[in-house]
């Protein structure tokens, strides 16, 4: 009797089995949620497309860029985080090593065209040799400039500044001009904004902020970082920067060169696809930010794509990013809407032979400089770190001295855990 | 069936006890749910090195002995001591003023009361939004009346030197919590019976007497109570910080939850935010206890 029973309760159960199993293969359509931050690159044309040429679907939320790390860490850690996430790239390091984001090495090794994808988000998507998230929108940083000024000003606009006396050269010519017209702006409240467009101007000199490896602040010893203060601070007391970046917490960072009031400053791709789509008057052109004495360099920064821990759609999920990484994609979704592909042999398309502005911003991509740091958020984007702090006591308070022995002892003690 | 059977074996003393207890048994238990159990947990996770995703570890007191080397968490302590010292008398006067003068039920005050307490009924986070564009060099209407009237010469940024950041948000705050102080204060100043002060007329009191000797001296719990929640409200301030400064000029006003926050949800150091939460805690209690004991009631 006990066996007709167990008999019984094992086929029962085999064609419970049976039932459930279609729910979990691929025979049904899945919806994945995918968290983006709010960045200029429309992820939800990208997203759109998709939705509409395959079965799974996929339900986009656009999270504050401040917000993103705390709002997708609460989520983890509730248990409640997206299938996709497309994380700023400098965080990528952190995530991978709170085991918050799924092994892709595998895939990864799969893809015939690994090695030409962009070199500092792969760096970034690495912890411990194995790779945690690939590219998903690239980003290099560049000085943008105003045509018309410049020619209104005398400056040749065929030749942008490639020392930083020429920069100030320039910054002084365009201020006197009069009428509230500035030779160059920056975000003096935003401490990510000046993560992107100030620190190239060190590490273009030659200098850097942090040791090869990572482990050590270098504020003090290297002589590029009080230079480069320095360039700011004059340009900020001899007035050739508007007043109000004191306050801007990165609101005008991009707007206040839309304008037409500054001459120069310092930008990204997402700078010449918003000037190009909603300033279409505004003349201007781009070039690499400079050393003190030449030499150029850039932030490479964007955003990687992976997969949060606990998502039950991981084939599904890596099927959406291999797509967003293929060609077509690649050079119709993205350079055809003004964004960087993230393959570098993509970068000479047919997009962006006809505006040389955008393969210029593409070219920053093979030089960039990106940190890598689990702390990098504690070090450089927190409105109320050492780095911002630095910053404004150098620059609008003038103690540059000051300012650097504080940050750099405050950099050794976040690194220092 | 069996409940009603139980219930009438009860005595009346018993049955009206249990009732008693029947009646504060949602707001118990809404207090141990969301008062006394994350209060635990808080102090649970204080002796943790705690991040906010990942493993925590147990570290015992060390986040408790990091917080005396912790220079920023010293300086929101001074500056949540300042801004406390700085903001509670004027609420508290111009409350009393305001109280004062809205006092006697004449036909048409209680516009008066409902305009002065209207600001009290929004956010702070929706007032402090508010003032951040009132007060926009740009688009601002404080910056553009001041400029029509020839009082400054040019759109000043408010935000950008700390001293005039303070100023700002201590006027943003006056008048977003005076309206409650007035309201406690009109309840005190209304429970003093009238035939004090018209038998002080008599005995031929002026103003400032009739204060000194017949309002304050009655008022003394009212007067505690008032106190003690607006020095609570400004120890335990941050929306205003977070929204109108972030924090700046040069972290110049970063207050002790502000401090909280940034290690809780910017650096994920949750046990570390713990500690300090306990800490606020205790200085909160005792700051209350000092306040209690000094205005207790002698008579």
């Amino acid at each position: 009797m006990n066996i007709r029973r167990l008999s019984t309760a094992a086929l029962l159960l085999g064609l419970l089995i049976m039932s459930l199993a279609p729910l979990s293969a691929q025979d049904e359509p899945v919806t994945m949620t995918m968290w983006v931050r709010s960045i200029n690159f429309s992820v939800q044309t990208l997203v759109d497309e998709w939705n509409a040429t395959h079965d799974n679907q996929i339900e986009l939320t656009e999270v504050p860029a401040a917000e993103f790390v705390t709002k997708m860490g609460a989520a983890v850690a509730a248990g409640e985080a997206p299938d996709i996430a497309s994380i700023d790239l400098i965080y990528t390091p952190a995530f991978a090593s709170a085991g918050q984001l799924v092994d892709l090495t595998e895939y990864v090794n799969a893809l015939p065209y690994a090695d030409d994808l962009s070199p500092a988000h792969m760096t970034l998507g690495e912890y411990e040799g194995r790779n945690y998230a690939v590219p998903f929108a690239a980003e290099g940083s560049f000085l943008i400039y105003n045509v018309d000024l410049f020619e209104q000003a005398g400056l040749d606009p065929e030749n942008p500044p490639t020392t930083w006396d020429e920069v100030l050269e320039a910054a002084r010519a365009i201020t006197a001009l009069g009428d509230d017209t500035y030779g160059y702006y920056f975000a003096g409240n935003c401490a990510g904004c000046n993560a992107f467009t100030f620190l190239p101007f060190i590490w273009a000199s030659g200098g850097d902020v942090l040791s090869e490896d990572f482990s050590q602040p270098t504020l003090e010893e290297d002589p590029a970082v009080s230079e480069a203060l320095a360039l700011y601070r004059t340009m900020w007391e001899e007035g050739l920067i508007p007043e109000g970046a004191i306050v801007d917490g990165g609101e005008n960072f991009t707007n206040a060169f839309a304008s037409g009031t500054i001459g120069m400053a310092g930008t990204g791709a997402f700078g010449i696809d918003n000037y190009k789509t909603n300033y279409p008057d505004l003349n201007f052109d781009v070039t690499y930010i400079p050393g003190k004495d030449g030499g150029t360099a850039s932030f490479g920064g964007g955003d990687n794509i992976g997969i949060p821990t606990g998502s039950e759609y991981v084939e599904e999920a890596w099927e959406f990013i291999e797509w967003t990484l293929s060609e077509d994609v690649q050079l119709e979704l993205y350079a055809g809407n003004n964004q960087l592909p993230v393959r570098l042999s993509l970068a000479d398309n047919e997009y962006f032979e006809e505006d040389p502005r955008l393969s210029l911003a593409a070219s920053t991509l093979s030089v960039g400089h990106t940190p890598y740091s689990l702390v990098y958020n504690d070090l450089f984007n927190d409105a109320n770190g050492p780095w911002l702090l630095m910053l404004q006591v150098a620059i609008f308070d003038g103690d540059i001295d000051g300012a650097i022995a504080e940050a750099q002892q405050r950099f050794s003690e976040i690194m220092g855990g | 069936m069996t409940t009603s059977l139980s219930l009438q074996r009860l005595s009346w003393d018993q049955r009206r006890k249990l009732t008693g207890v029947l009646f504060v048994l949602p707001t118990v238990l809404f207090v141990v749910v969301f008062f006394i159990i994350p209060l635990l947990m808080t102090f649970g996770m204080s002796f943790y090195d705690w991040p906010l995703f990942g493993d925590h570890t147990f570290v015992g007191l060390q986040n408790y002995t990091d917080l005396a080397k912790d220079r920023q968490f010293l300086k929101s302590i001074d500056f949540t001591a300042r801004y406390t010292l700085m903001i509670t008398p004027p609420i508290f006067v111009l409350g009393f003023i305001l109280a004062s003068l809205v006092r006697h039920n004449i036909p048409g005050i209680s516009i008066f009361r409902t305009i002065f307490f209207m600001p009290v009924v929004i956010g702070l986070g929706v007032s402090s939004l508010l003032w951040v564009w009132l007060l926009n060099d740009q688009v601002g209407i404080i910056n553009k009346i001041m400029l029509d009237l020839g009082i400054v010469e040019k759109a000043q940024l408010f935000m950008a030197r700390p001293d005039s950041a303070m100023a700002v948000i201590i006027i943003s705050v006056i008048w977003k919590t005076v309206g409650f102080t007035m309201i406690l204060l009109l309840a005190g100043l209304q429970a003093i019976p009238d035939e004090l002060y018209e038998s002080a007329d008599v005995d031929g009191a002026g103003y400032f007497q009739k204060l000194r000797f017949i309002t304050l001296p009655l008022m003394r719990r009212t007067i505690a109570l008032a106190l003690i929640l607006s020095v609570i409200g400004s120890v335990l301030s941050f929306d205003q910080f977070y929204i109108m400064t972030g924090g700046g000029p040069r972290n110049s006003t970063i207050s002790v939850v502000y401090w909280i926050f940034n290690n809780s949800f910017t650096y994920f150091k949750m046990g570390y935010g713990a500690a300090m939460s306990i800490v606020l805690l205790v200085v909160l209690v005792l700051l209350s206890a000092v306040q209690f004991y000094l205005l207790r009631d002698n008579t």
